[in-house]
């Protein structure tokens, strides 16, 4: 089936092979370990930043400006939100009609559950733990969408291994 | 919508594998479709049709539940 809106095939193992050890990494060593290795420090050029003064107590806020800092958390958001997009939208081997349904029901299932999760964490979640939540919410939408396509494409190939 | 694809397959002794290769779906496709899992575009319909040498209202048939 022509589509012009998938990756080709072979961006899925791509994928796969970033996503995983990103998200591992990310988890343990930048949220367990607040891991920050020194040759990361660079001057990065920012469209706004906020710094907190601790001498006066306040915050002031620069636009058009540059910032040091870590560039490791820049580096796993970027390769995480990359291969994810890559995961899920490779096409399948067999991309067809019945595949592109999957793939439109799971994702809107996907954003569904998604902005559940959100509205629970807008009513009950505030401050630092909020901003977190926003983090992890860069994510959610696309892993969602890669568990349930997949999911359903298992259990679609498993009916029919089935029946020979 | 109902289809008589199983049918049709067992008259030309033909696998779910060989019809899905021919028609160029995937074989969930055509397993989706002879257990009624999954409506067909009217253009791999057509396909089915013609690979079976039939029209599509032979293969094809609407059902009551269509309509409502």
């Amino acid at each position: 089936m022509k589509t012009n809106y998938l990756l080709p095939n072979r961006f899925k193992l791509i994928g796969w092979i970033i996503l995983i050890p990103s998200f591992i990494f990310g988890i343990f060593l930048f949220l367990v370990f607040e891991f920050e290795p020194d040759f990361l420090n660079i001057k990065l050029f920012a469209f706004a930043k906020e710094s907190f003064n601790f001498l006066t107590g306040t915050t002031s806020k620069e636009y058009f400006t540059f910032v040091e800092t870590n560039a490791l958390d820049e580096i796993l958001a970027l390769s995480l939100i990359i291969s994810a997009l890559f995961v899920a939208f490779s096409k399948e081997k067999d991309e067809d009609e019945f595949i592109s349904k999957i793939r439109l029901e799971s994702l809107v299932w996907a954003t569904y559950i998604n902005y559940a999760i959100l509205f629970f964490a807008i009513i009950f979640i505030f401050g630092m733990p909020f901003f977190w939540v926003m983090v992890c919410n860069m994510l959610t939408i696309l892993i969602f969408f890669i568990i349930r396509f997949n999911w359903l494409i298992y259990k679609s190939k498993k009916t029919v291994k089935n029946e020979e | 919508m109902k289809n008589n694809i199983k049918v049709e397959r067992a008259i030309k002794n033909i696998t779910q594998k060989q019809l899905a290769k021919s028609v160029k779906v995937s074989r969930q496709t055509i397993n989706a479709i002879e257990t009624g899992k999954y409506i067909p575009s009217t253009v791999l319909s057509l396909k089915i049709s013609d690979y079976f040498e039939k029209t599509v209202d032979e293969v094809f048939q609407l059902e009551d539940s269509d309509w409502k």
